[in-house]
């Protein structure tokens, strides 16, 4: 399962690992990772940097209430958190998109872009991006619209080939609006991608969440 | 020599954190318990403090968070595959993102729960652990010595959890500059695996 030949940059896997990076382009990296052993592993060691800065923060004690409530809970905790539920989810589909998919692909709504393409719409991320999955027919051509921001694409399954090279399953590309890339599916089957658009809502919507993110917790 | 003690010193704490883990899975041990309570609270009250300064009560939440997952998936836990301090860090980190998607004000339906995992599934076999320790220590070297504009931004983005552009504005920096210096200071660390 290790076949990828494009992966995500080093600081985009740090961010990733870091917890920073916006939760639609987290998708992608978690697809990635399921085809990507080499990855996983350069994963491994970004969290041992997160652990050994977390080890030279100065502590900051917690009082003995705190210590005290929560070891009187532990009896009481529901054993639930602990088991994972099983679903029935097509083997095909990667676990972190188990949570927009039922069943499998083809049960998903999926709406006409061109002759060529079909996309479904599975969620938007808290900074307007888009995330969909996209349908291209074989031979077809995969190039969409013009968009503002990154396109963060993961190809879950099938191929597809361009002016610099041929692309499989598990493969990460990161375009930008510049990109003069034209994409096509390869003949012998449909390929379905994992599609990340930024949105131009994305700047307001990223400054208020800088501003406020604990406001509609009422702490007072 | 005395660099040599410290960290004989730091792998002994773990040793002993990693038998209590052990304790809490195979006995339901609450003294285990309050042993590693004892000694990772103040690192993931610091964590929390480090994105939301002042914020106590988030902190303390934080706390409640992960140490209830801590008592209930200590049994999933597995030397083998990560060390203590980063199963502590990885759950952190995760209880942090669902917390902050919870309570922001810009809701996105996106669940992180099964995007991070809480262990590296593909774990290294026994000759890869060796490397994996090697590669755990140099990283702790590295970090003492890393120059500090390289240090602020893996600090800014680990501990206080900003993104590449929030990083770039709280610093004033292009966002070209942040990303590089995230990437130098990887490459000091040496945790790039050679594909
Ligand atoms: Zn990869």
């Amino acid at each position: 399962m290790d076949q990828s030949n494009n992966h995500p940059y080093d600081e985009l896997l740090a961010a990733y690992s870091a917890g920073s990076l916006p939760l639609s382009q987290a998708l992608c990296i978690s697809a990635h990772l399921e085809h990507c052993h080499s990855c996983g592993q350069r994963l491994q060691q970004l969290n041992h940097v997160g652990s050994e800065l977390m080890q030279q923060l100065k502590p900051a004690k917690a009082s003995d209430e705190l210590k005290n409530k929560l070891l009187g809970m532990l009896d009481s905790l529901p054993q639930d958190l602990a088991q994972e539920q099983p679903r029935e989810v097509d083997s095909r589909v990667p676990r972190c998109l188990h949570q927009f998919i039922d069943k499998g692909y083809d049960d998903l709504d999926w709406k006409r872009v061109s002759a060529d393409i079909h996309s479904a719409e599975l969620c938007r991320d808290s900074n307007g991006a888009k995330v969909e999955l996209l349908k291209i027919k074989p031979g077809g051509s995969a190039t969409t619209h013009t968009h503002m921001g990154d396109e963060y694409t993961v190809i879950l399954e099938g191929s597809f080939s361009d002016e610099s090279g041929l692309y499989g399953q598990g493969d990460f590309l990161v375009r930008d609006e510049k990109d003069q890339h034209t994409p096509v599916a390869t003949q012998d089957r449909e390929c379905i991608c994992l599609a990340v658009t930024e949105g131009p809502i994305q700047f307001t919507g990223f400054l208020h969440r800088l501003l406020n993110p604990f406001i509609r917790r009422g702490y007072a | 020599m005395a660099l040599m003690a410290t960290t004989t010193g730091k792998s002994d704490k773990l040793a002993h954190l990693s038998a209590c883990i052990g304790r809490v899975a195979d006995k339901r041990d609450k003294s285990a318990f309050a042993e590693l309570f004892d000694h990772y609270t103040p690192l993931i009250r610091a964590y929390s403090l480090a994105r939301e300064p002042g914020a106590d009560l988030v902190a303390d939440e934080l706390v409640q968070e992960v140490m209830t997952r801590v008592w209930l998936k200590a049994e999933k836990y597995n030397a083998k595959l990560a060390n203590l301090n980063t199963w502590i860090f990885t759950l952190a980190r995760n209880c942090r993102i669902d917390y902050l998607r919870r309570n922001s004000r810009y809701a996105t339906e996106i669940d992180p729960t099964d995007i991070f995992n809480e262990m590296e599934d593909e774990g290294p076999g026994p000759f890869q652990m060796v490397q994996q320790n090697k590669a755990q220590q140099s990283v702790r070297e590295g970090l003492e010595q890393l120059p500090q504009e390289q240090a602020e931004v893996l600090t800014k983005v680990y501990l206080e959890g900003k993104s590449h552009q929030q990083t770039s504005e709280e610093l004033k920096l292009p966002l070209g500059t942040v990303k590089s210096r995230v990437r130098l200071a990887l490459k000091k660390l040496e945790v790039l695996v050679t594909r």
